[in-house]
């Protein structure tokens, strides 16, 4: 198994008065796709939140590449090299689709340097360059917010929920380039969707009640039903 | 980008408004009409500079900045001080850069501090102790900066007075810098020396929140660099005393117009960044103790203002290419008025004269629309306005991307502060100064985004319009009276209407549209 690029040990975080993470642990191993998984509420999305210090966790360290970034403010995390595509997309709407991949450059010339790689993963993107985030579809949305996140040199990408909303056909879009793209960056992957999940990550974290309470090979869960029964719900 | 459809509602009200404003045009002549325009596109203009800053600060962080007002009025005593007392700002110069030379220092203080054990550092009473340190060293120090003022108390030294001899013979017999009984050497030292504490008490105070973090090498050598430049010119402006001075008062009212609005910007830049970085900051999660820290603000500007220059409000005089009033004035047309420099330009409309101020009804206009474009183009054109359009919608998401948020923040509440001390020079010389003009630009300015959404930049400066020619056509029906229907008597709007129309055109647009004309629904 490769070195993890990512590894959160033990992380507590509270929003407000509410403790949210009591102690979530996973490994991201440099270049595969690792899936998070868990019920509604489990504490995903919180996890990746406060990798990138905007729930910051009050408790526990979380190394990237080795060094500890926990208590850096969240633009300190992501300028080392982290992308992040929120749930929702969090597009902007006011600017066109040029510019919201424009404004994700970290240095001069970025996003002229990945043109090709985007525009391959996403050919739509290059057709509605000049339309604005406020005129796109959710599907078109979710690929500009992957898109986004490419556009630096990023090591790692926590990616929310791609598939949430989207049509089926978009669906297969989207889990062909995160497939596609997994070939370069470290993926760190929230799904909902069990058959996306396993058929994209090698590897899985399961969370429940903000605990990690399983974690390994996905080969292995896919044929453990029990466990898929008793953490997720549903096969 | 804009269609019809998805812009229906907007279009109907501009119509209706475009509607009533040519009905409002009738039984009035058009030289009324053309001269009514012009002053509310003048007060517009000024309205627009406050209500443009106040929009993308309350757009990009939430803020709601009622000390705005107060900013523009600080901006135009400064300007007016810069303006009829140079003296006094070169006065001035040596303390303050001073004391900012100490800020420069704050790499290297951050360095020193860090050595100190943490067992003595992260105690309260350290910060505390540095702080009370620097307030009693400048508090001891400040008064004896030798620095020749006015006196608000005494009327024959007030500004009203120094605005007279001002406009009656331009070079005034300036009082001498009094002499201090304090060798300046240990004043001077004292006030670096306060200035140094203040900053190493506001780095104490971050350590206690957050461990210290490296300093990087460029940073030290930077800090050190500026230290040492503000301290050669604060100590070559205090050496070149006598000889500034009397240059400054040998340069045309022009080049003191200029300088004025130089300093009034730079002063609203300043303490913009000071307050969003110092007060405004650890606030952003309450909201509530935001809007009382910067309503609080307003009052301390207005009373700093009466300390300073005292209670009542005095004129700044025009510049000599607004204020001729010799041969060949009034002018005819705009080249008239730039061979003579006529205070006023008139032209004939339909066999009636029409009287056009130039400063007024000309530059001020010309002003508002250039400051209309250049911060357009900043928004559409720069990386700085994409993050800001960015930034009003998610800032979290901008963040996320590793931008760093929070000096964006800062930049941007010390430009919009700077654009209201802008408004506040160059109003000045329309109005006047007093230590009202702040409350009532903020209460126009809030009606002006209110109707045309708060948040909107394009919004801003179509509800500063309304507001303005609203305010003029209804002060000149108040001349004039206006032809109401099922009334016998032309109707003469009192004084009282003029806020009132403004605040009951503000409500019939909230109740059709509560996002106002621009705004996007939440």
């Amino acid at each position: 198994m490769p070195a993890p690029i990512l590894s959160l040990q033990s992380i507590h975080t509270f929003i407000g008065r509410f403790h949210i993470l009591e102690g979530v642990s996973l490994d991201a191993p440099e270049g595969s796709i690792t899936a998070l998984l868990g019920r509604n509420g489990a504490g995903k999305t919180t996890t990746l939140k406060s990798i990138l210090g905007l729930t910051p966790p009050s408790q526990g360290k979380i190394l990237f590449n080795g060094e500890e970034i926990q208590g850096r403010r969240p633009y300190e995390i992501a300028a080392l090299g982290i992308g992040y595509v929120p749930e929702h997309r969090a597009i902007f709407r006011d600017l066109s689709v040029y510019e919201n991949l424009k404004i994700a450059e970290r240095k001069k010339g970025d996003l002229e340097r990945k043109a090709d790689f985007i525009f391959g993963l996403f050919p739509d993107l290059k057709r509605l360059i000049h339309l604005s985030g406020a005129n796109l579809s959710g599907g078109q949305q979710q690929m500009l917010a992957v898109a986004r996140a490419l556009v630096p040199d990023n090591e790692l990408l926590l990616i929310d929920e791609p598939s949430e909303g989207l049509a089926p056909v978009i669906i297969e879009q989207m889990m062909e380039a995160i497939k596609a793209l997994s070939a370069k960056t470290t993926v760190l992957l929230v799904e909902q969707n069990f058959l996306v999940a396993s058929t994209l990550a090698e590897h899985y974290v399961i969370i429940e009640e903000g605990r990690t309470v399983k974690r390994g090979l996905m080969a292995d869960l896919i044929h453990d039903e029990a466990a898929i029964h008793r953490y997720l719900g549903a096969a | 980008m804009s269609s019809f459809r998805t812009h229906r509602a907007q279009w109907i009200i501009l119509a209706a408004l475009a509607l009533l404003f040519l009905l409002a045009a009738q039984g009035m002549s058009t030289r009324d009409w053309l001269v009514t325009v012009l002053r509310g596109l003048s007060v517009a203009a000024v309205t627009f500079l406050v209500a443009s800053g106040f929009s993308i600060i309350f757009g990009l962080m939430d803020v709601l900045n009622l000390a705005h007002g107060a900013l523009f009025m600080l901006g135009a005593y400064v300007g007016w001080t810069a303006y009829v007392r140079p003296d006094t700002v070169i006065d001035l110069a040596t303390p303050v850069l001073l004391f900012l030379a100490g800020f420069a220092l704050s790499p290297a203080l951050t360095l020193g501090l860090s050595r100190i054990p943490a067992r003595l550092r992260e105690r309260r009473a350290f910060a505390w102790g540095l702080l009370a340190a620097a307030l009693l060293v400048l508090y001891l120090a400040l008064p004896h900066a030798p620095m020749a003022a006015w006196h608000p108390g005494e009327y024959t030294d007030s500004p009203i007075v120094w605005t007279q001899t001002f406009e009656a013979e331009r070079v005034a017999e300036l009082a001498q810098p009094a002499v201090a009984e304090v060798p300046a050497w240990l004043v001077w030292s004292g006030i670096l020396l306060g200035g140094l504490l203040l900053a190493a008490s506001l780095i104490a105070f971050n350590m206690q929140r957050r461990p210290p973090v490296a300093v990087a090498s460029a940073a030290l050598r930077r800090g050190l660099f500026l230290f040492l430049a503000l301290l050669t010119v604060a100590l070559l402006i205090y050496g070149f005393n006598t000889p500034l001075t009397a240059f400054m008062l040998s340069l045309s009212s022009n080049w003191l117009f200029l300088f004025a609005i130089v300093m009034a910007v730079i002063t609203g830049v300043g303490l913009g960044g000071l307050m969003e970085s110092t007060l405004i900051r650890p606030l952003y999660e309450r909201a509530l103790y935001q809007i009382m820290l910067t309503f609080g603000l307003a009052f301390i500007g207005t009373e700093i203002v009466r300390a300073v220059w005292g209670r009542s409000g005095f004129t700044m005089p025009k510049p000599e290419l607004f204020a001729g009033r010799g041969e060949g004035c009034p002018a005819t047309s705009i080249g008239g008025w730039l061979q003579h420099h006529c205070s006023t330009i008139v032209i004939e409309i339909a066999g009636e004269k029409a009287r056009i101020r130039t400063y007024n009804e000309l530059f001020l206009i010309v002003m508002g629309v250039l400051v209309l474009v250049v911060v357009w183009l900043i928004l559409q054109r720069t990386r700085l306005g994409m993050i800001i359009r960015a930034g009003v919608q998610d800032s979290e998401m901008v963040e996320a991307l590793g931008i760093d948020v929070r000096r964006v923040f800062t930049l941007v509440f010390a430009l919009g502060v700077g654009l209201a001390a802008l408004g506040g020079v160059l109003a000045a010389p329309a109005t006047g100064l007093s230590d009202a003009m702040g409350a009532h630009v903020l209460l126009t300015a809030l009606i002006a985004l209110a109707i045309g959404g708060l948040t909107s930049y394009p919004g801003a400066a179509v509800g500063s319009l309304i507001v303005g020619l609203m305010q003029q056509f209804i002060i000149k029906y108040g001349q004039i009276g206006i032809q109401l229907p099922f009334m016998d008597e032309p109707f003469k709007p009192t004084p009282p209407l003029v806020p009132a129309s403004t605040v009951l055109l503000m409500v019939v647009v909230l109740l059709l549209m509560p996002q106002g004309l621009f705004g996007r629904r939440e």
